[in-house]
């Protein structure tokens, strides 16, 4: 269990993290979700007592990081798989950290199999890949089978195959009961490996809960309608308020669409009925974490895009009132 | 503490750069001083003339393990190393003190074994041309000083280190220091009209601890070395209390 509460940090006059407070529950892993500069590595630094926090702190099962001895036992923790020494071999790296907690060579031997490193454990860190580099990172943090497990970033650099099996390895690791924070970008692999969010913007919390949940608060919902005759169904869900967008992908056998925002697939059905519409398609949609992501964020990101020329064509919705587990 | 010891010890016998500047260390005196006894045709050579070129040669030696006791410690910044020896055992001031007690101990024995060859060799080259070595206790004395000169300055280096976490920059101040800083501030004091500026260069001065020739009015080896010590502990507490509050 980890208990963030009131962490505040400031760099000069930048607040880089503002009276951050929040929950890591054990059992389940937690996604740490914000734009870019939105103070997720300065928390997590905080944390584990590496950055001087202004303002409050964070407690694993009850104590601060600081305080815990040996504390490989109990938190393990990857901040930037770059922290290596390059001359370094990927065996010594570990037992450096190993031998300050007193964790034996046998333990390092084995964490270096669990990753899949054994083949490159004499060779120097400075040859490896930055998919190597995360893999022995997440070496040093299963050396001493810690309860609790910090990434931040974890699958960068990793091929598809060692994106699934970090994926893998932290809902497994969250099975066995241990507490799990990430830190990821790769929006469609936390959607699939988190149970919990907490969003962070501008360093300050934006929303926390379950995946589930903030998905259906905050992406967009929509019905996509199919018919031979889909004027005859646009025309009076117009008249009665809804938004519709007329797709314009149809062909020969796929019939022409709409998505309509502001009536449901049971109001649509039963208006179609009605008007003795023929429906090919009726299929309630939803956004995906990325969108429920950028739009949960759209008003706490530091550094914006510029729109392409072309932009995909979602669907338009009005912004939409955002009370889902929000902090007071 | 003695986890954090084996762990510093790893760190330190487990980079390469650390071996190619403990080779150059040793290699020079030991060259040096062969290359003297061998070629030197002096049949008056003495213990004391062995033993002054002896400390005379380990000056570099001392200097180049000042540069491993800052790069020690400077290249986990570079690297960022040091988040992950901090976040393993979170408090600092055992992890900096493990690795200045590694470092220290290491640099002190290296200096001795470099050393105790170094004169080995000379003694041997010259006793077998029939010149007998018998040191005294002065020499002695300049033998033991020199040794506790690179401990300092592998000390200097970890303070500086401490302070400056860049390593370019702090081996350029450890070796300009001896080399370039105390010349310009032993000339500034000569111009201003001080006639021995020696005792106010904490290096200079520690040097007079590896001089077998300390004359009557010359200070004590111990007083010699006194204010390069003070300095050392300085920078070394300075640097450490630092660290401790600021981000890692």
């Amino acid at each position: 269990m980890i208990e963030v509460r009131g962490l505040t940090k400031r760099f000069g006059r930048t607040v880089a993290v503002n009276d951050l407070s929040f929950d890591v529950r054990p059992g389940r892993v937690t996604g740490f979700l914000g734009p870019n500069g939105s103070g997720k590595s300065t928390s997590m630094r905080c944390m584990l007592a590496l950055d001087r926090p202004d303002a409050g702190g964070a407690l694993f099962d009850g104590r601060a990081y600081g305080t815990i001895h040996d504390p490989l036992f109990e938190v393990g923790a990857l901040l930037d798989a770059g922290y290596v020494h390059p001359g370094r071999n990927g065996r010594n790296h570990l037992r450096t950290i190993a031998a300050s907690n007193g964790i034996k060579d046998a333990r390092v031997d084995e964490v270096l199999a669990l990753v899949g490193l054994t083949d490159a454990a004499k060779r120097r860190v400075g040859q490896y890949s930055l998919g190597m580099r995360q893999r022995l990172g997440l070496a040093s943090v299963l050396l001493g089978d810690p309860n609790v497990i910090i990434l931040d970033e974890p699958a960068n650099g990793l091929d598809p195959e060692g994106i699934r099996w970090i994926r893998d390895v932290l809902t497994h690791l969250a099975g066995q009961g241990k507490t799990v924070l990430v830190s990821s970008h790769l929006l469609s692999e936390m959607a699939q490996m988190a149970d919990d969010l907490v969003i962070i913007g501008m360093g300050q919390l934006i929303q926390t809960g379950t995946v589930d949940e903030f998905v259906a608060r905050n992406a967009r919902h929509w019905v996509r309608v199919r018919s031979p005759q889909i004027a005859a169904i646009a025309d009076p869900l117009r008249a009665g308020g809804a938004t519709v967008t007329v797709l314009d992908d149809a062909g020969a056998n796929i019939a022409p669409g709409i998505d309509v925002i502001g009536s449901t697939a049971a109001e649509i059905g039963e208006l179609a009925a009605r008007h003795n519409v023929i429906l090919h398609e009726l299929a309630p949609q939803q956004g995906s974490l990325e969108d429920a992501f950028l739009e949960a964020t759209a008003g706490a990101q530091e550094y914006r895009s510029v729109a392409p020329a072309s932009p995909p064509p979602p669907p338009h919705v009005p912004a939409q009132p955002n009370d889902w587990s929000a902090p007071s | 503490m003695m986890h954090l010891l084996r762990s510093e010890w790893l760190k330190l016998r487990t980079v390469r750069v650390n071996y190619i500047l403990g080779i150059i260390a040793a290699a020079f005196p030991i060259v040096v001083i062969a290359l003297i006894a061998a070629l030197s045709g002096e049949p008056g050579s003495t213990a004391n003339d062995l033993v002054g070129a002896v400390t005379a040669t380990m000056l570099l030696t001392a200097i180049m393990l000042g540069v491993i006791g800052a790069l020690n410690l400077t290249t986990e910044y570079s690297h960022n190393t040091i988040r992950t020896s901090f976040a393993a055992v979170p408090q600092r001031v055992k992890v900096l003190g493990a690795k200045a007690a590694v470092t220290l101990l290491v640099v002190v024995v290296f200096a001795a074994l470099v050393e105790l060859i170094t004169y080995s060799i000379g003694a041997g080259i010259l006793s077998s041309r029939d010149a007998p070595v018998t040191i005294d206790g002065s020499d002695r004395a300049a033998l033991l000083g020199a040794v506790v000169l690179a401990g300092m300055l592998a000390m200097l280096g970890y303070g500086l280190g401490l302070l400056i976490r860049n390593s370019p920059a702090t081996v350029s101040i450890l070796i300009l220091w001896p080399l370039l800083l105390e010349s310009i501030v032993r000339g500034v004091l000569s111009a201003a009209g001080i006639e021995n500026p020696t005792p106010w260069l904490p290096y200079q001065s520690a040097l007079q601890m590896a001089n077998p020739d300390l004359g009557s009015g010359d200070p004590t080896r111990v007083r010699a070395g006194l204010f390069l010590g003070v300095v050392v502990i300085m920078f070394v507490t300075v640097g450490v209390f630092v660290n401790e509050r600021r981000d890692a």
